[in-house]
């Protein structure tokens, strides 16, 4: 049987994008998401390139466009198990993880977060803060509802506590909570999982993980972020200070033929923007950003590595740093390089360069999410060597994955940005009402 | 006229107001206030509980207006108007007060003066609520069709895009074919297939479509109207032909830009640009055996700062294609950064360096020389790797130069009432999260007449655009939230100010029935209220934002103040 | 709670009239209020769409009723949610400071600030600073107080 719902899987900005559109185009969105909130990456980031706009200011309208709409279901905190069928007519199994708190009753009002005792590491904060059992994963979280982590609560996993429920003027805690399982009839299915960050821990020559002062783009997001663990405050991991030198290194794990072999698109601008935050945080910052190519593609973009440049002083160093080791006395990272340009750090004599820095970030590759696997396999559709989603005729159906009627849009197929994923987004839609057109009779209402 | 019957509900909101502002003080408060019906508190009142309470009261007690204060209404505002609609009350006749972000959360260790704050939100609230009128959302219709402008890869894949869903479109293209840009390109990347592949079906598909009518050799002349409605008039051989659509997406694409000047092009005949090289020795011509590609050119330049984003893959693409006929060939790519961006053209770009492509890093301040007399017979270059001069023998020095916008975007951005970027390239809504949208609704850019993008980035823009066309005309109809500006035409003196100051073109002077006036497109207003401060004689107003409005609740906080001229 | 008569060190609170747009400072407003940042409780916010709805009239009439202050937060330029609005701000917010100058009202009692969504500790500090200036400006008294006169006299 034909239906006219759809199957949105990730709930970041391409994932938010596609329902929208899909509702305002008159279709079911069901919109699966993982966490307990939509946001994805977009929410963790403080500003975005080139514009340098707030990034949550211009996602959380969307958030809750996305949420408000009377077609748009959302299944948060909640996965995909099951997935079977053919365009037109898939059948779908999602799981809703019980959040132990009964969305009816709760406000979001915070009060059980705030006296839970437990705390753990906060993923929102990628482990620089600590949340609690009972939480809500950042401020502007849509929908507004509070979560137990059950491998964190200690009722759950200890019998004792159970603090939040006398909290809860609303009665909403409800430990007796289930899992269930919704059966959902679809007619096409989106992708827009999105990516996950990789880890620089195996580059050893590195030192992430030994070298405190070493630390990673998205870590550094959370950081310089006025909603972040540190309120926008530049803190050192190792004692707090504020550099006064920064050193990115590109290319961490991209373009490396024993890690990821591809390029991961964004990482030349995200640094950009970063060093440009370092130093209108702090006038007197100096940044270096130790890069391959230089790779600002997009529109407005080569403007801003000449402001970058000129206004925020951010010195390119055209190299890839063969190692970082450390002064055990300050504690700051020394980034060993080989000059590739003569003069580019202002010494026309040295090839091979050492540069003491306060802080190292390390723009780590970003690879295709882990769920991935699983659900090529649900699907039976393709992957390509990376681990992205596989579209099977990138030039004339640049969204179509290898399965008809399953489209995937955004970071989980390829690199891109936020103007490339929300496009693909939208691309993605336009595919999802081509295949499920009503008979054009339906369409004559005017 | 009825009386003003004001019913005021204020939540605990558990502990969260509650806890620090003394609830029901502010209710008793509220009973004293005028016109005010009917106060009540709700432990909360965006529950089942408090809601149903709303819809009870209005009936029982007769109220014609609701003021909520609880949290902020950036969340609820929507469930409290729905539940006023339910109880038959429109759902402009309520009024939000922020008690807890703005009141309770950040006055936790001053209760009295929380409650006081409490107390003169809501009088003001009160006092606003009194002056709202109820309103309709305006509707009007969408005609069921869309203009697509440009018949290249962009423009046809948007209308397709759109057609395949049951949608008329009509596509005009000024040439006399199909195909845009790529016609004269021979081969694509990273696939190496021949663009006639697919070209020529994606063609075939666009002219065999029931919804889609093309107009070949036809330029649009003139537009009129807005989102839903607009009136086109289409010229084709001397003939001006009238459409009327709902919806236009702009794909006119752009130019190679001939870098005049520049690297002796024009000069020596064997230094050519990309086009030039596709369409002379890619169907057919001598295969050279030493070239030169010189990347960069006329772009990344003070004169013109933007990448042309594809033009590596291009060059790499290029590059590819000698060295696969010619294995013995040289083939030198110049370059200043390798935008081998992303999956595959990061593959391509490692391909080429193992066929043996040479890349030569060059910095833009010692760029190449082409040297020879009446032939171009060598480059050479500052190698910015090895810190040193280097002369390449070559017989062919191929240029790789970006897109430039067209100089008919111009005429088109005024006919459409949308804006060009410094760069004369179609300016979008916003860079990130509406890049294919403009602030003017109901039309849509897409293809490198918005920026040089690369094929799956041209056609997953024409079928965003596709879907954002197909929005309105898949409703039927545009929906406006009534907080739209409008004009009390009897106090207007036509200053055009409003005009002005308004960011979307929504008002126009025009013949009303008191003379000259302004006069709101409610369909395009975004009631932001710039006009109506701009108004000097106050005949601008804003809906659910009057003057009348804002100064009941100035006036509503000021009363008890002893200060003041009263 | 009376106000406005007392003179500055005596306990004087001032009242300060805010108005916040929806897109950016009101956001920034609640995030404020989201994360707990305290702050004096002195304002009271009127939303509107844009900081370019603030009409001239509005601060006058709020000056003239007696309010101590009146501050207008937008957008930072460049943000506005309607590309320009913020820039009229701007502008206006320019020149009427030195129209109350001019009719001898201390222009530091009208201020433009930008406070955008994410910046809740922004706007509590804008709060903050601006409480304090306008509390060590005094109370806003009418002219008549001041020089004794009755409004009308010369």
């Amino acid at each position: 049987m034909e239906s006219q719902s759809v199957l949105v899987i990730g709930g970041g900005i391409a994932g938010i994008q596609a329902s929208i559109d899909l509702a305002n185009m008159g279709f079911e969105v069901y919109l699966v998401e993982k966490t307990p909130s939509i946001g994805g990456r977009m929410a963790q980031l403080d500003k975005t390139f080139p514009t340098n706009d707030c990034s949550m200011c211009i996602l959380a309208p969307k958030m809750i466009e996305c949420a408000g709409h009377e077609r748009v279901h959302l299944l948060t905190y909640s996965d995909v198990v099951e997935m079977d069928g053919k365009a037109g007519d898939f059948r779908v199994t999602v799981l809703r993880k019980p959040r132990y708190v009964d969305v009816e009753k709760c406000t979001g009002c915070g009060e059980c977060a705030e006296k839970c005792p437990r705390r753990v590491p906060d993923e929102f904060n990628v482990g620089l803060a600590k949340r609690k059992a009972a939480y809500l994963p950042f401020p502007q979280a849509v929908p507004r509802k509070m979560t137990i982590d059950a491998e964190s609560c200690l009722y759950l996993t200890k019998g004792r506590c159970r603090v939040c429920e006398e909290t809860c003027q609303a009665g909403a805690i409800d430990f007796e909570q289930q899992e269930e399982l919704v059966e959902l009839e679809v007619g096409a299915i989106v992708l827009a999982t999105g990516f996950d960050p990789f880890d620089p821990g195996s580059l050893k020559e590195y030192g992430y993980g030994e070298i405190d002062n070493v630390i990673t783009g998205l870590e550094y997001e959370r950081l310089i972020c006025a909603s972040g663990p540190t309120g926008g405050h530049l803190e050192r991991p190792s004692d707090g200070k504020v550099p006064g030198t920064i050193a990115f290194i590109q290319c961490v794990g991209s373009r490396d033929v024993n890690y990821k072999a591809y390029c991961s698109s964004v990482c030349c601008m995200h640094a950009t923007k970063e060093a440009i935050l370092a130093n209108e945080h702090y006038p007197g910052l100096k940044s270096f950003i130790f890069y391959t190519d230089m790779r600002a593609v997009g529109k407005q973009f080569q403007e801003y590595i000449i402001r970058a440049r000129e206004q925020y002083g951010v010195g390119y160093i055209r190299s890839r740093p063969g190692k970082i080791t450390v002064n055990e006395e300050t504690g700051n990272p020394v980034v060993w390089y080989d000059e590739t340009i003569y003069g580019d750090a202002g010494d026309p004599e040295r090839r091979v360069a050492s540069m003491e820095v306060d802080l190292v970030v390390l723009c780590q590759a970003l690879v295709p999410h882990s769920v991935h696997a699983e659900i090529a396999e649900k699907l039976g559709l393709m992957l390509d060597e990376s681990g992205f989603i596989a579209i099977e005729d990138r030039l004339i159906r640049p969204v179509d994955t290898t399965v008809p009627g399953v489209f995937a849009c955004g970071f989980c197929q390829g690199p891109q940005d936020i103007p490339d994923s929300v496009i693909q987004a939208s691309a993605a839609a336009a595919r999802v009402a081509e295949i499920l057109a009503k008979k054009s009779k339906e369409l004559e209402h005017a | 006229m009825p009386k003003t019957r004001v019913g005021v509900f204020v939540c605990h909101c558990g502990n969260n107001i509650g806890g620090v502002v003394r609830v029901p003080d502010v209710v008793e408060y509220a009973r004293t206030l005028p016109n005010v019906t009917y106060a009540e508190d709700n432990l909360y009142t965006c529950s089942e509980e408090g809601l149903s309470s709303i819809k009870d009261q209005i009936a029982k007690q007769g109220l014609n207006r609701v003021v909520v204060a609880s949290c902020t209404p950036r969340t609820h505002e929507p469930l409290f108007k729905r539940a006023c609609e339910e109880a038959g009350l429109n759902k402009y006749l309520f009024e939000f007060v922020n008690i807890r972000e703005h009141c309770s959360w950040v006055h936790m260790h001053d209760p009295a003066m929380a409650t006081e704050k409490a107390k003169e939100l809501v009088r003001m609230g009160v006092a606003k609520a009194c002056h709202l009128e109820p309103q309709q959302e305006f509707e009007s219709d969408v005609f069921p069709a869309a203009l697509v402008i440009g018949g290249g890869v962009a423009g046809m894949s948007a209308a397709l895009g759109l057609a395949n869903q049951g949608i008329q479109v009509h596509l005009v293209e000024k040439e006399q074919e199909l195909g845009g840009l790529i016609r004269g390109v021979q081969t694509l990347f990273p696939t190496e297939q021949d663009t006639d592949e697919l070209l020529r079906p994606l063609a075939e598909r666009v002219k065999a479509h029931a919804h889609i009518s093309v107009s070949l050799g036809s330029e649009v002349e003139n537009v009129s109207g807005f989102i839903g409605d607009f009136d086109v008039s289409v010229r084709a051989d001397g003939e001006v032909e009238g459409l009327r659509v709902g919806t236009i997406i702009v794909a006119t694409g752009a130019e190679e830009l001939k870098p005049v000047d520049l690297y002796r092009y024009g000069e020596l005949p064997n230094v050519v640009t990309q086009l030039e090289f596709e369409e002379k020795f890619k169907s057919g011509g001598e295969i050279p055996r030493s070239v030169a590609i010189i990347n960069c050119v006329g772009a990344r330049i003070p004169k013109r700062t933007y990448c042309g984003r594809f033009c590596c893959a291009t060059a790499i693409k290029n590059a590819i294609w000698i060295k696969e006929r010619d294995p013995q060939a040289r083939v030198y790519v110049l370059h200043r950064d390798v935008m081998a961006y992303g999956v595959e053209i990061e593959e391509f770009y490692r391909r080429a360096m193992e066929l043996g492509v040479r890349f030569l890093r060059y910095d833009v301040e010692s760029p190449p020389e082409v040297l020879g007399e009446d032939r171009a017979k060598a480059v050479k270059v500052q190698h910015q790797l090895m810190g040193k001069e280097v002369i390449l023998p070559v017989d062919m020095v191929v240029l790789t130069t970006p897109l430039v916008a067209r100089d008919d975007n111009g005429k088109l951005s005024k006919m459409l009432k949308v804006p060009l970027g410094s760069d004369g390239f179609f300016l979008e809504a916003h860079l990130k999260l509406r890049p294919i949208e403009f602030s003017t609704d109901g039309v849509y850019v897409c293809g490198a007449a918005r920026y040089p993008s690369n094929i799956p980035e041209s056609v997953s823009q024409a079928y965003a655009a596709a879907a954002k066309a197909s929005i309105p005309i898949r409703e039927g109809l545009v929906r406006v939230e009534a907080i739209t500006a409008f004009c009390d035409e009897r106090t207007c003196s036509a200053c055009g100010n409003c005009v002005e100051a308004c960011p979307f073109g929504a008002i126009e002077l025009q013949q009303g029935r008191f003379g000259r006036t302004a006069h709101v497109n409610t369909a395009q207003c975004k009631g932001c209220g710039c006009c109506v401060a701009a108004c000097p004689s106050g005949a601008m107003q804003q809906r659910g934002f009057s003057d009348m409005q804002v100064l009941s609740m100035i006036g509503a906080l000021a009363e008890e103040m002893t200060g003041g001229v009263g | 709670m009376v106000s406005g008569s007392d003179s500055p060190g005596n306990g004087f609170e001032p009242k300060i009239l805010v108005f916040a747009c929806n897109w950016c400072s009101y956001a920034g407003a609640d995030l404020a209020g989201v994360s707990r940042l305290q702050m004096p409780p002195n304002c009271r916010v009127i939303r509107v769409m844009c900081s370019a709805r603030v009409r001239p009239e509005f601060v006058i009439t709020a000056l003239s009723k007696g309010l101590d202050g009146v501050l207008v937060l937008g957008c930072h330029p460049g943000d506005c949610h309607y590309s320009e609005g913020n820039y009229f701000t701007r502008r206006r917010g320019l020149l009427l400071r030195k129209l109350l100058e001019f009719v001898g009202i201390e222009p530091e009692r009208f201020q433009v600030r930008w406070v955008s969504a994410s910046e809740g500790a922004k706007f509590a500090e804008t709060v903050e600073q601006v409480t304090e200036q306008i509390r060590a400006l005094g109370p806003n008294r009418p002219r008549s107080e001041v020089l004794g006169t009755e409004p009308g006299d010369r």
